[in-house]
């Protein structure tokens, strides 16, 4: 029983339950940050790590949080970690640091954070917390992922910084700015949802 | 349900949150303390590699490399940094700036000992769009003023030929005309002196 619940917490989160084409949290840097995958790698990872921690963090203290002060010690946490992440790559990726710019610091108002601490982490325990916020980092990761390799792949020709196409591609400037991203994201959730969801609601 | 008491309702809650804040300021404090000495020779290591670059000194990329090559060849004269090199070679390079799409482009821009032609240009720090105004890092573009003399216009990307063209960048013309006003005030600025 306690297995199934892990797993359940696990898989939700990457399949049915994706907090970027199912709950549609984390739009924002959904658009910002995948023109390019190596911006995307860093970004993800951040946001893993925080979701995970301050999730973990939450449910450690959530019997003890007074309810009407709740929000302010989520954002507290939350922003603890974005600041950790910040630091770290400063000290020791700083070339990663310089790219990457103000958006690890905008991993503070990314929704699914919060959302997972809302609607998870307050009501179970520490260690599935985690698990459910590690998730949710993941299924957010592998979405933004994919929208970054066809962006950057039609946007520029390359992939990582890599050429991939040759110089008979014109690249095509719009994947990489912002309008990109709607339309990339858009396709992916309309495949998604007819290819995937559509066979689960006919079986 | 019951009536919670003045404490429970007021002061709790003030006690608690101050209680999460210090440890959390604690914790982010020592963390930037503990890294605060990496952090400012990250910083310097990246101002002197650009320096380098700017003059066309060649260096190896490392750190250790950089601040060896910097130490031994540059003197620092407040408005401008002179290079002097084994090989007689004599640069001069200056740190610029200028609004670029959608925030400042900082450059440091190197001239020969003639102070006409530009030996490099690189970047320090900017904001452009990634992937279309931020491609002014990549080294085509930086390299290009090499050699010429300006003061400059912009063209088409990939058809620049004479002294006085630069490529633009497709789907950047606000920023690639942002760089050439960077470079263009530095050439008519005293700074450099041109003519005198």
């Amino acid at each position: 029983m306690a297995a199934g619940k892990y797993k359940k917490a696990f898989l939700e989160p990457l399949g049915k339950d994706n907090p970027v084409f199912v709950q549609i949290l984390g739009i924002c840097s959904t658009l910002a940050v995948t023109n390019k995958l190596d911006n995307t790698m860093v970004m993800v990872i951040g946001v893993m790590f925080t979701t995970a921690l301050s999730s973990w963090t939450i449910s450690l203290m959530r019997k003890a949080i007074p309810d009407r002060i709740r929000m302010m010690v989520e954002t507290l946490v939350i922003a603890t970690y974005v600041i950790i992440v910040d630091i770290f790559l400063k000290a020791y990726y700083p070339e990663m640091w310089k790219q990457l710019g103000p958006y690890v610091g905008l991993i503070i108002t990314n929704c699914i954070v919060m959302g997972r601490i809302e609607a998870f982490a307050l009501q179970n325990k520490p260690l599935l917390s985690l698990v459910d916020g590690l998730a949710s980092g993941m299924g957010y990761a592998y979405v933004l992922l994919i929208i970054a390799f066809f962006r950057e792949l039609m946007g520029t020709g390359t992939l990582w910084g890599y050429q991939i196409l040759g110089s008979w591609w014109t690249s095509w400037a719009i994947m990489i700015m912002p309008p990109g991203g709607f339309f990339m994201l858009a396709i992916f959730i309309w495949v998604v949802r007819e290819a995937v969801f559509k066979e689960e609601a006919n079986e | 349900m019951k009536t919670k008491s003045f404490y429970a309702k007021r002061i709790h809650p003030l006690v608690f949150m101050a209680l999460v804040t210090i440890v959390c300021i604690v914790l982010t404090a020592a963390l930037h303390l503990y890294t605060l000495e990496l952090v400012e020779e990250n910083e310097q290591f990246f101002l002197w590699r650009s320096i380098l670059d700017a003059a066309a000194i060649t260096h190896d990329g490392t750190p250790s490399n950089v601040v060896q090559i910097f130490n031994e060849f540059v003197t620092d004269e407040g408005d401008r940094y002179v290079i002097n090199t084994d090989d007689g070679i004599k640069r001069y390079v200056f740190a610029s700036d200028g609004p670029g799409l959608w925030g400042t482009i900082s450059v440091m821009i190197g001239f020969e000992e003639d102070l006409n032609t530009f030996s490099g240009v690189s970047i320090v720090s900017q904001t452009e769009t990634p992937g279309l105004g931020a491609r002014i890092e990549e080294p085509w573009f930086t390299a290009q003023f090499a050699g010429k003399q300006g003061p400059f216009r912009v063209v088409e990307e990939g058809t620049a030929s004479s002294d006085d063209e630069m490529d633009g960048i497709t789907g950047a013309t606000r920023t690639s005309e942002s760089f050439r006003n960077i470079m263009n005030r530095l050439l008519e600025s005293d700074k450099v002196g041109r003519g005198q």
